[in-house]
């Protein structure tokens, strides 16, 4: 059985305005999966059904075997799919440590132990605990946006743009930090503009052209087809 | 001349850290469910009456009144919320926020109804001013600036170190990615709503305290408590404490100037200069 599918998802913001229009996918456990896609695809949008924020209009998300498309966020979070949004991802007013609190709501009882793990993990947030989240830098705030989403020991991280507005050196960082937590066997599904190193990083790859399943396969194999290469990664034909 | 400004800005703390209180609660019902609740000035009238009650009914001293004020005020916000504003929040910002002055019309003439319009006192011993230099000091108003400064102290420990509290900063700060981690915004709605109307509650009674009380207390109480909440920043826990005693200073100061019935438009005089000059507020809008 897969660590989560979801089959044939209609889902949008609205009555007729399906953004998604039969979407699948499939995690397994332990595997990084990038989706890429052109701007409108339905990237996010499909993680933001996974994560319970939208509803599907159809189909159905299991995990586990377990239906959870109907579940609010709470009660996804709760069963184990931790969501990183793109944007407005931490708590701007909150210090890095409250932060971790409340990244560890579901699991009160473990909040202590689990922020010592992060801080044995993220010695730069160790730093930074009694900081107020808004003053770190772009990067800092995606670490600590993802560690706020380990703080729940999740079996399936959903990131939305992690490399969004960072710099190519911080971006680097951010997907070997990406690769490190999915070695501690953590599944994860990530949504990339940047198609190139989420290929590079990923198991396995969806694309999504207009909020359909254009292409799916091994990352590796993707990255080296022309055609992928020439649309989504920006080579030039003689690089082909 | 130096005495009489002196005499004033000691009375405008005095009574902005009473107004201190509805402004948190106001601000506070702001930073986390999006809209001003006026119905705050009927639930400062309640606290008023129900610390009424049990000062004078029950013969309670002055401070296990304030409690009960506080907890009937909380417990009668969270029960309107629930009832009356919660089912229309969903419709929108206006539709809310006309719907808090309709509730706070209904509440405060179910208050009529129940003790009529007469002017009501609290039963406190009767004491002389202490005078220090040229400037008095009323015992009774360093009693109600100790209770309302215990009351905001105890807010802002509950806000820094509860979990609650973190988490009612949290739903203010950014209620999607609260709800994503499994912060339960229903909850936390009706626990602030339960702490703001609460100390508007308090803060109807402490202004009674130096008065007498009616059911139009808290209406006249409102625009200063807007005029705090809005000076401070609307949604800042601190900008309330701010305001209020920015407005209480102001209000008092004014009497230079203006003659003393003239003293609420002060409170459209800083709306209208912070809207124009400082739309976000002394603090800004971060909750705490």
């Amino acid at each position: 059985m897969s660590l989560l599918e979801a089959r044939d998802i209609v889902a949008g913001y609205g009555h007729g305005d399906e953004i998604l229009k039969g979407v699948h996918l499939t995690i397994e456990a332990d595997e990084i999966v990038a989706v890429i896609g052109p701007n409108g695809a339905g990237k996010s949008t499909l993680l933001k059904t996974i994560a319970g924020l939208l509803h599907p209009a159809q189909g159905r998300i299991t995990l586990r075997g377990e239906p959870i498309h109907r579940l609010p966020p709470r009660e996804v979070s709760r069963r184990g799919i931790a969501f990183v949004p793109q944007e407005r991802n931490i708590f701007a007013t909150l210090s890095v440590r409250e932060n971790l609190e409340m990244g560890g709501w579901l699991d009160p009882a473990a909040i202590r132990r689990r922020i010592d793990d992060v801080f044995a993990r993220f010695p730069m947030l160790a730093e930074r605990r009694g900081r107020a989240a808004r003053t770190l830098s772009g990067g800092q705030r995606q670490v600590l946006a993802m560690a706020m989403a380990l703080m729940v020991q999740p079996v399936l991280l959903l990131l939305d743009e992690p490399s969004a507005g960072l710099s190519p050196i911080a971006a680097e960082t951010l997907f070997a930090t990406i690769q490190a937590i999915n070695r501690d066997g953590i599944a994860i599904v990530m949504v990339e503009q940047n198609a190139t190193q989420a290929l590079a990083i990923a198991h396995r790859a969806t694309i999504l052209v207009d909020g359909r399943n254009n292409r799916d396969g091994a990352a590796a194999a993707l990255a080296a087809d022309p055609e992928i290469r020439r649309i989504f990664l920006g080579a030039t034909p003689t690089e082909l | 001349m130096l005495t009489d400004i002196v005499q004033l800005v000691l009375n405008g703390i005095m009574a902005g850290a009473i107004l201190a209180a509805p402004a948190i609660g106001f601000t506070a019902i702001y930073a986390v469910l999006r809209f001003p609740n006026f119905a705050v000035a009927s639930h400062a009238t309640i606290g008023a009456f129900a610390g009424y009650c049990a000062n004078v009914w029950l013969g309670l001293p002055l401070l296990p009144s304030a409690v009960v004020a506080f907890l009937v005020a909380g417990i009668v916000g969270v029960t309107s919320d629930s009832l009356v504003l919660r089912p229309l929040r969903s419709a929108g910002l206006i539709t809310t926020t006309i719907a808090s002055v309709a509730l706070t019309i209904a509440l405060e003439n179910l208050v009529r109804l129940g003790f009529g319009n007469a002017l009501r006192n609290y039963d406190l011993p009767i004491m002389r001013d202490w005078r220090f230099g040229g400037i008095r000091v009323g015992p009774q108003q360093l009693e109600d600036l100790a209770i309302s400064a215990a009351a905001v102290a105890a807010l802002f420990t509950f806000l820094a170190f509860t979990r609650l509290g973190k988490a009612m900063r949290a739903v203010a700060d950014n209620p999607t990615l609260a709800a994503i981690k499994g912060i339960d915004a229903d909850r936390i709605a009706r626990i602030v709503n339960f702490i703001a109307m609460g100390l508007a509650g308090l803060g109807g009674m402490l202004l009674g305290l130096d008065t007498s009380i009616d059911p139009l207390t808290g209406f006249r109480a409102i625009l200063a408590i807007f005029a705090a909440a809005v000076v401070g920043g609307l949604g800042s826990i601190p900008g309330a404490v701010v305001g209020a005693l920015t407005v209480g200073v102001a209000e008092e100061l004014s009497q230079l100037v203006l003659p003393s019935d003239y003293r609420t438009v002060v409170g459209f005089i800083a709306i209208l200069l912070v809207l124009s000059f400082r739309p976000r507020g002394i603090l800004g809008a971060r909750a705490y």
